[in-house]
């Protein structure tokens, strides 16, 4: 289904989805964030700060409520999330690539409630990329496109004073029915422009991976190379590559306690980061990733090649978040393409 | 709605032992269903995840075998905060308990071989399933050693058991440094079980203990001619979830809380030395 939208009909569109709850990009305090929008979205971002991936992963995932009265059996309520029925407007391609991605993470082995619940109520409409919105944008090099719909629902392409709307999936015509006479059809010269506008948003220039292809046995003959620790000096550990990254999944699960007599409390899930030192320290003291260099490898070696080795395919999804986010400056670009070259 | 794999079951603490006392203090658990019935069928060397509500969750070996159904078995030491809840247990308290996770021993290819068991300190809990699996099973196996050491003799974990075991295998327990009034070998596990030159023709050897006494284990077992997939050990990385979703434990592409704990030399000294 491919039709056009008058631009400024958009928050008409909006209106329209009564049954979902509507998310778009908003600039707040200088951040883009995605907020929930009545009316007029502004799709005019480069992309948002933080991936939208809270959508089905949040910072803080409640998995039940515990209450004891003292000498008596604890009693445990399962809390799963509500089912409020999400559209995130404005996606970019980079970010809806992760969205297959965590799929796996939380569906491979066994299912992962939490998130399934989340996944099925939540719909993307997503904005090309007419021209790589960053500097550091990198989807060419790791199997995206500016213009890839994956993992998308909807796909939006600014064509000047209106929307070029593609639906992906079932339920992105679900979407595009609910705004009834508000798209129309494309007349050739917009499915003309479309394909233009395509055409030259994926020949922009991009930084690049240099073999993307070739990294994961390249890495994996890399493990105990001198590059690492050189590169990770000036990591300060604070974990903003991960927690900013559409693909990082780590995780804490702690109790928390509200009231002690009776005793009453969650189990929560938090994100974790493996950039932590005490993420896979032992109680002994006994670290297997002593050091920054050992933890950045394990965040470069996931991304190109375990996860390549697991599901065939890069985790990286080369939205530059951890490139343009880092205190210190450290690239995952850099870092792939150094270790990486002169290995066989 | 699919099962919630992190809401735990309830168990029933039905005995507690005081296995080791002092500063590396172990006690040994047993847990049934609170509600009655079983609580999951497990195979030797899968762990669960153990919590006190309000305190939070640890993963830990099954310790018992599973031909034994009404209770399932751990030994704790106290290290932190969810051990340390373990231990200010008394029974009959109510805990939460997830599981079976993991692999296991692949016991049923083993029958009709040697068996040399390997322990030291608190390493002896994810081996004892299979021990006394094995001992049950006597006529299935052929010689069946055990060699375990503590650093004193207080530090001996199931001593009794152990004891009991001499009936039908034997048994070597060691101690770090001569004492008075033990009669057992004095000395570090890897030089204990060179002492008594285990044979690897149509043998297997289990080993479990700290990360320093499994390396030199498993490099006099070299040395005597044990091959690498004849030599199985355990890995514990931190863990979170035992589901392959927190990233916590990885080893390599692998998970270990789905593809470990148990490995064989022969795998493990090919992935990354991340444990
Ligand atoms: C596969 C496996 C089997 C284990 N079997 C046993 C056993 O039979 N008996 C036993 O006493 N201990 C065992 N452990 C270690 C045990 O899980 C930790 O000692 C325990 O979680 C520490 O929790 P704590 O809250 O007391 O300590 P704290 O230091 O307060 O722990 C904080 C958190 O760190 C994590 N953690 C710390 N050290 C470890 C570790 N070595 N392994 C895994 N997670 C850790 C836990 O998630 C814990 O919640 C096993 C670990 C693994 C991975
Ligand atoms: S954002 Fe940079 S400094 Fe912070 S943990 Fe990541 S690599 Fe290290
Ligand atoms: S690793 Fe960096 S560039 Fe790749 S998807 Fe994550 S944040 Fe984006
Ligand atoms: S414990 Fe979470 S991935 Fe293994």
């Amino acid at each position: 289904m491919e039709k056009i939208l008058d631009k400024k009909r958009i928050d008409d569109w909006i209106a329209a989805l009564n049954d979902w709850e509507v998310h778009a990009p908003a600039l707040e305090d200088g951040i883009w964030t995605y907020k929930p929008v009545s009316g007029a979205a502004r799709l005019d971002h480069p992309n948002t700060r933080q991936s939208p991936k809270g959508f089905t992963f949040p910072q803080r995932e409640v998995y039940f409520s515990f209450e004891q009265i003292k000498g008596e059996p604890p009693k445990l309520t399962q809390i799963l999330p509500k089912e409020t029925r999400h559209v995130v407007f404005g996606v970019r391609p980079c970010d809806g690539k992760g969205v297959p991605r965590m799929d796996k993470v939380f569906t491979d082995h066994v299912e992962d409630t939490y998130y399934t619940t989340r996944r099925k109520n939540v719909a993307y409409v997503g904005l090309a990329c007419n021209k790589p919105p960053s500097a550091t944008c990198f989807c060419l090099s790791v199997g995206g496109s500016p213009v890839s719909t994956d993992g998308l629902d909807v796909q939006l392409t600014d064509l000047g004073d209106r929307y070029f709307v593609k639906a992906v999936t079932e339920t992105g015509k679900a979407l595009m029915k609910a705004a009834g006479s508000l798209l129309t059809e494309p007349a050739a010269a917009d499915q003309k422009q479309v394909k233009q506008v395509h055409t030259e948003a994926v020949a922009y220039p991009q930084r690049k991976i240099n073999d993307p292809d070739g990294a994961p046995a390249k890495l994996k003959v890399s493990f105990n190379s001198p590059l690492w620790d050189e590169m990770a000096r000036a990591c300060i550990g604070c974990g903003i590559c991960t927690f900013l990254c559409p693909t990082c999944h780590c995780f804490d699960i702690n109790d928390e306690v509200h009231s002690k007599a009776p005793l009453q409390g969650q189990r929560v899930r938090t994100w974790d980061n493996c950039q932590f030192p005490d993420f896979t320290m032992h109680s002994s003291g006994h670290n297997p990733r002593e050091n920054t260099g050992a933890r950045l490898r394990q965040r470069v070696n996931h991304k190109f090649q375990y996860f390549h080795e697991n599901f065939g395919m890069h985790q990286c999804t080369g939205c530059g978040r951890c490139v343009s986010e880092c205190p210190v400056g450290i690239d995952i670009v850099a870092v792939v393409n150094k270790v990486t070259e002169n290995v066989g | 709605m699919s099962d919630n794999i992190y809401l735990p079951k309830l168990g029933r603490v039905a005995f507690i032992k005081d296995e080791v006392v002092g500063e590396r203090a172990i006690k040994t658990f047993r847990v049934e269903a609170a509600d009655g019935g079983d609580l999951f069928e497990h195979e030797c060397g899968q762990c669960a995840m153990l919590s006190i509500f309000g305190r939070g969750e640890s993963m830990i070996s099954i310790a018992s075998s599973p031909l034994i159904k009404e209770y399932k078995q751990f030994s704790i030491m106290r290290v932190g905060r969810v051990s340390t809840a373990f231990h200010d247990l008394a029974v009959g308290d109510v805990i939460g308990i997830r599981g079976p996770y993991g692999n296991n021993f692949p016991i049923d290819d083993w029958r009709g071989k040697n068996l040399y068991f390997i322990g030291g300190g608190c390493g002896l809990a994810p081996i004892w399933p299979l021990i006394t699996t094995a001992v049950a099973q006597r006529a299935d196996f052929k010689n069946i050693t055990v060699f375990y050491g503590g650093r004193t003799s207080r530090d001996i974990m199931y001593r009794a058991e152990l004891e009991k075991l001499r009936e039908s295998v034997d048994v070597h327990l060691s101690i770090d440094k001569a004492e008075e009034g033990w009669d057992g070998y004095c000395g570090f596990v890897p030089a204990a079980v060179m002492d008594k030159d285990p044979v690897p023709d149509n043998s297997v050897a289990i080993t479990c203990g700290p990360p320093i006494m499994i390396k030199f284990v498993i490099q006099n077992l070299n040395q005597l001619g044990f091959a690498d997939d004849q030599i199985y050990t355990t890995i514990e990385n931190k863990m979170k979830c035992g589901l392959g979703k927190c990233g916590r434990c990885n080893v390599g592409k692998d998970y270990v809380c789905v593809k470990g704990p148990v490995y064989s030399w022969a795998v493990l000294k090919n992935l990354p030395e991340e444990y």
